[in-house]
């Protein structure tokens, strides 16, 4: 079981944005690509970052991953976005964008 | 992010030349410091000297524009390609963040005798082509970003076009600057939605400067072009009309409040800074249509003063309008057109201007002497 909860706030335009995926009800393919992403991320093992402060319209991320033993959420803006989430992030952006 | 130091806020600077002259070394240091790091107190003092010594009273400068690209990642600035002085380029967006960097800083320049986002004829930096498929533009504390908009989705479905394709995002980003080397603004709340709205009325009044459109002919649009033909919308923001700016399927509609009884109390946004800078934005705008003529002559003057010398980092809407009021009294004069003007346009959206404000506690709820005595170390 895994499921992801991903929300961007903030930005010019000030609109939010939030997705919740459950990736026993994608496709697997998809559902494999995610876990894929999460697991080379090493999510569960980034440390949660230092609160900053906010810059005028930056995105700021968060991103919820929970799985039967583990649930964890990095919250950071897109300037100290860790790298190695980055991969995972621009999967969700993707989605939120699909029209 | 506030270059000011905090126990400066209402404090009268002849208190802090006493404290310099007559504390001991520690609290003159101290008390120097402090009135060095006031924006009011040193540009009264440029501008005092400058006048003495060529008899003008503007400080203006030239512009150093410098635009990169970030070839749609992420690292900032990225590579130059355009300096100051050098011809167009093939890349329309790179032309866009120059031109329109450009006819920001003039407005400030020609209307304001401001010297750049310092008012030390800083440097101007600009990336373009920032990320993929980026909706955003932004300022990072030390330079502007602007990213493509939906450049890598197929046409049919972009709601975005590239964000330098606006002229007021442009004025908007370099005002955030602005605003960080004056009031400090803190970033959240009423404060965030103050700068906010800072940052939209003088995006607005450089579009109504280049066009050269009084108050009443101005669209008063925030953000016009940004979006594709594909959404129902003529921009991002409206002064004139908050909360009508766009009502789209896949965008929603438009959130921002006109009135303080429809202020939104959120934790999104920094709670809410895009949304409630509507408020402030509307009293602008009906000040504006009520003094008249091209708004940045008067109504202009009135808010670059209080930004520069009367905010302070935790100035909240209350307090913009009080001083905004003091400052159009200091301007214009007290029962002058133009500060009735400015109390019109506050109460239009639910505020009413206290001519006699009290000062604005620190955070943390210690008063502004205290604060300042603390630092001292008068007391404990
Ligand atoms: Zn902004």
């Amino acid at each position: 079981m895994m499921q992801i909860h991903f929300e961007r706030t903030g930005g010019f335009m000030g609109r939010n944005i939030a997705l919740d995926l459950d990736l026993s009800s994608l496709p697997p393919d998809q559902a494999a690509a995610l876990k894929l992403l999460v697991d080379e991320s090493d999510f569960f093992n980034l440390t949660e970052l230092r609160p900053e402060n906010p810059m005028p319209d930056g995105f700021v991320y968060s991103i919820t991953v929970e799985t039967e033993t583990n649930k964890h959420t990095i919250h950071a803006s897109e300037l100290k976005f860790p790298q190695r989430l980055r991969p995972l992030l621009n999967d969700l952006l993707s989605r939120t964008r699909t029209r | 992010m506030s270059h000011r130091h905090s126990i400066f806020c209402i404090l009268p600077p002849h208190m802090l030349d006493q404290i310099a002259q007559n504390g001991t070394t520690a609290q003159r240091d101290m008390a120097v410091k402090t009135l060095a790091s006031s924006k009011q107190v040193r540009d009264n003092r440029l501008n005092m000297l400058t006048a003495a010594m060529s008899g003008t009273f503007a400080v203006t400068g030239t512009k150093q524009r410098t635009i990169y690209d970030a070839k749609f990642g992420t690292t900032l600035p990225g590579t130059v390609v355009r300096r100051e002085g050098d011809a167009p380029t093939q890349d329309v967006a790179v032309n866009e963040a120059y031109d329109y960097c450009g006819a920001t800083f003039d407005l400030y320049s020609a209307v304001f005798g401001r010297n750049s986002i310092d008012n030390r004829g800083m440097d101007l930096k600009s990336t373009v082509h920032y990320d993929k498929g980026y909706d955003n533009a932004f300022w990072n504390g030390q330079q502007m970003v602007y990213g493509d908009g939906d450049e890598d989705m197929p046409v049919a479905q972009r709601l975005f076009n590239r964000f330098t394709i606006s002229l007021d995002v442009i004025g908007h980003e370099l005002t955030h600057g602005v605003t960080q080397y004056e009031a400090g603004l803190v970033y959240q709340n009423q404060q965030g939605a103050l700068n906010e709205a800072v940052s939209d009325i003088f995006g607005s009044l450089v579009k109504q400067y280049q066009r050269g459109q009084t108050a009443d002919a101005a669209d008063w649009i925030i953000g016009e072009g940004l979006f594709t033909s594909n959404v129902r919308g003529v921009g991002i923001r409206s002064m004139k009309a908050p909360g009508t700016a766009y009502n789209d399927p896949v965008l929603g509609k438009d959130p921002q409040p006109a009135h303080m009884k429809d202020y939104i109390t959120t934790t999104q946004d920094n709670g809410g800074v895009h949304i409630n800078s509507g408020i402030v934005n509307h009293a602008f705008y009906v000040t504006a249509i009520n003094i008249g003529g091209y708004a940045w002559e008067k109504t202009g003057q009135i808010w670059y003063k209080s930004l520069t010398e009367k905010f302070t980092s935790i100035s909240n809407f209350q307090n913009a309008a009080d001083l905004t009021f003091q400052a159009a009294g200091e301007i214009f004069g007290i029962g002058s057109l133009e500060q009735v003007a400015v109390k019109t346009g506050w109460t239009e959206v639910g505020i009413n201007v206290d001519s006699t404000p009290s000062p604005i506690p620190l955070p943390g709820g210690e008063g502004c002497l205290k604060g300042l005595m603390r630092s001292l170390g008068l007391v404990k």
